[in-house]
């Protein structure tokens, strides 16, 4: 049997977002190794796992596992790279609908057919099982 | 990066990305992304505790799903 068809680089997968902001719920999604400090570490030198990070927890309850970039700022305010708490502001101040009750992050890793596929695909299910009206993806 | 926000676009969810290495992203053709320019990689939503700043640059992401489209490209503006 032939391999399926996979999605050419040139061409861009497009989703319309139809609906305001202000009654949107947004989860973040990041590759900058970010995880609840409560939770498992990720190993710095290549891990191919993601962490759930709950809606309800705020960039202090959280820690960056990484060897790849500089950490002088995240370590003062994780917000530089997963803008956790400002989404929450927004969503005070009504400029947003709200947060998903899930938020994702990835590790550093290397294994690219891997992360291909399985990782991500992982990855996207459950983003989407947490029903965003719009995702929100920061590096690092 | 890239390949994670098409992966959940394809999904039928409309995603924006904040990338720092606007060349790198480029290439991989991401549905919508905007660049911060003069961060780099480890801040990229700009200063630590400078809220006014990182919510800027949230909002300004955000509300590229609202402007024209331009898929595959990425956005840059200044915010230093």
């Amino acid at each position: 049997m032939e391999k399926p068809l996979e999605l050419s680089r040139y061409c861009v997968p497009f989703t319309p977002f139809k609906r305001k902001l202000e009654e949107s719920l947004v989860c973040l999604v990041s590759t900058a190794g970010v995880r609840a400090k409560s939770d498992k570490p990720f190993e710095k030198e290549g891990d191919n796992s993601f962490r759930r990070i709950g809606g309800n927890l705020s960039a202090s309850d959280l820690a960056v596992d990484d060897s790849h970039y500089d950490h002088g700022c995240i370590d003062q305010d994780v917000n530089c790279v997963f803008p956790i708490d400002r989404l929450r502001s927004l969503a005070r101040e009504t400029r947003i609908g709200g947060l998903t009750e899930a938020h994702f992050s990835m590790g550093f890793s290397q294994a690219l057919r891997e992360l291909r596929e399985s990782t991500i695909p992982q990855l996207a299910r459950a983003v989407s099982s947490a029903r965003p009206d719009a995702v929100l993806l920061t590096g690092g | 990066m890239v390949t994670v926000q098409r992966s959940i676009e394809m999904l039928g969810i409309a995603t924006v990305l904040i990338t720092v290495e606007p060349e790198e992203s480029a290439q991989a053709r991401p549905p919508r992304a905007l660049c911060p320019r003069g961060f780099v990689v480890g801040h990229s939503l700009g200063r630590p505790n400078d809220e006014a700043l990182q919510k800027r640059i949230v909002l300004d992401s955000l509300e590229l799903l609202l402007a024209d489209p331009k898929p595959g490209e990425v956005i840059t503006r200044d915010y230093t």
